[in-house]
């Protein structure tokens, strides 16, 4: 059985209008077998940058640390926030430095980028395992139900979503994409990046 | 010291009789009718052999069949099923029913068990008491009577928005209402072309051309919203049965 598949669980971010959202499964498996039904895959960067790792749990809370103390650094250097698109060159760079010997994650991106005339854009992005970035204005899916997820997201995804229409999006398509899927599901949550305020909800979904 | 001329070294040879043709086929039942789809394009890795090879098929009129997978298999199988319908109305002077043809199909497929035909089929229709019906089956015969199925290379893509917009799964009707058990036909429709177009959007074997076979119930018409989109309706063979139709619409080509 494939590394990125054996402990399960899906990521997916989608873009509104002035707001992003990003949400994942809360499963945590080892071949078939589910071990923990609280591993959280999405973790929070600054105020308005969150990413979402999928793939080797291992591999996932050491980048989750790793990254951390990147960002750390950064904004000691700097004495500022780190801005989305930064950080996704980090996030690149980080993992291409692993070429020939890959941490087994695939990142997703969600924030909100500053803009010249002091307003916010949204901004999503993901990455493959040695970190080629992929830029999408309207979803970004990884993990193991990322096929399941792609046709949801494209059925249900529109342009300029507000963020409770948002959250339902997002949150409708998670959810029916892991219940097709053996290795993710057992509960989700959802964040929903606003310029004013981060909503974090829990879904309460199939259990089986 | 022996010869050592004489020896040779074995050799293996190997000859594969199936191949994978891409594509996706998808049936939804309605209260009286029932919907079956599938698009027109035919691959074998990364080549287009056609943009247009139907995969789905006019069998009664009450029935459609939809097959998916290897396509020589899939026009075999559906040539063998037509001449056993035409055997039994030679034998029984009537169109044999559409459970009926569900159970043909499964022994069919199971008597290729050790050698099987490797296709997906999914059958549409109105059954005898005038409902529709979809029956999905697997490559030896399996089958199951259902509301809706997808089926084929984008099945994983098309299949859990079905749940969530057939099944209304993860969705609490609002307090005091319940969800519908039958959507009406503009709207299967409307889903039909929207999870093509999507599959088409993210598979690259879906794509070129989009065939939707609606099957009416006796005594109903088709609705206005329906009518509009001019559908052309397929001879049937008495006057007042149920009746079939075609609806194509294009895909994305590329």
């Amino acid at each position: 059985m494939s590394i990125m598949e054996h402990n399960g669980g899906s990521v997916i971010a989608m873009a509104g209008k002035d707001c992003v959202a990003i949400a994942s499964d809360l499963r945590l498996g080892a071949g078939a077998m589910t071990v923990a039904l609280n591993f959280e895959k999405i973790f929070p960067v600054t105020d308005r940058i969150y990413m979402g790792l999928t793939g080797l749990a291992t591999d996932i809370i050491t980048l989750r640390d790793r990254f951390r103390y990147l960002v750390n650094m950064f904004t000691i250097k700097e004495s500022r926030a780190i801005e989305p698109s930064t950080y996704a060159h980090l996030v690149s760079s980080t993992l291409y430095s692993r070429r020939f010997g890959p941490y087994f994650t695939e990142p997703v991106l969600a924030g909100l980028e500053r803009t010249p005339s002091g307003g916010f854009k949204p901004y999503i992005a993901g990455a493959d395992l040695i970190g080629c970035l992929n830029f999408a204005e309207d979803f970004i899916v990884a993990g193991t139900a990322s096929d399941k997820l792609f046709g949801v997201a494209e059925g249900l995804w529109e342009p300029d979503l507000g963020p409770e229409d948002l959250f339902e999006t997002i949150s409708q398509t998670l959810l029916n994409a892991v219940d097709r899927d053996a290795y993710s599901g057992w509960g989700a949550i959802v964040y929903i990046i606003t310029p004013e305020k981060v909503i974090t909800r829990t879904l309460k979904g199939r259990m089986d | 010291m022996p010869d050592m001329s004489a020896i040779v070294n074995p050799q293996q040879r190997q000859f594969n009789p199936y191949a994978e043709n891409g594509g996706t086929i998808l049936a939804i039942a309605g209260a009286d009718f029932t919907v079956i789809a599938g698009d027109t394009r035919q691959s074998e890795g990364y080549s287009i052999q056609t943009r247009y090879a139907p995969k789905v098929f006019h069998l009664t009129d009450r029935a459609v069949l939809a097959v998916n997978g290897f396509a020589a298999d899939g026009n075999m199988f559906v040539k063998k099923v037509k001449q056993r319908l035409e055997w039994y109305r030679h034998a029984h002077a009537k169109d044999m029913p559409l459970r009926a043809i569900a159970r043909l199909i499964q022994t069919m497929l199971y008597a290729q068990r050790f050698f099987p035909y490797y296709v997906y089929n999914i059958l549409g229709g109105i059954e005898e008491d005038g409902t529709g019906a979809v029956y999905s089956f697997d490559p030896v015969g399996s089958y199951e009577r259902e509301a809706c199925r997808a089926a084929g290379a984008a099945q994983s893509l098309v299949q859990p928005f079905l749940d969530n917009q057939i099944y209304f799964k993860n969705q609490t009707p609002a307090q005091g209402s319940s969800h519908p058990a039958h959507l009406p036909l503009p709207d299967v429709l409307s889903i039909v072309i929207d999870s093509f177009t999507s599959a088409t959007e993210r598979h690259i074997e879906v794509g070129d051309g989009l065939e939707m076979y609606i099957v009416l119930a006796k005594g109903r018409t088709l609705p206005d919203a329906v009518t509009t989109l001019r559908p052309q309706e397929l001879p049937s063979s008495a006057g007042d049965g149920e009746r079939v139709f075609v609806l194509k619409r294009d895909l994305k080509k590329d």
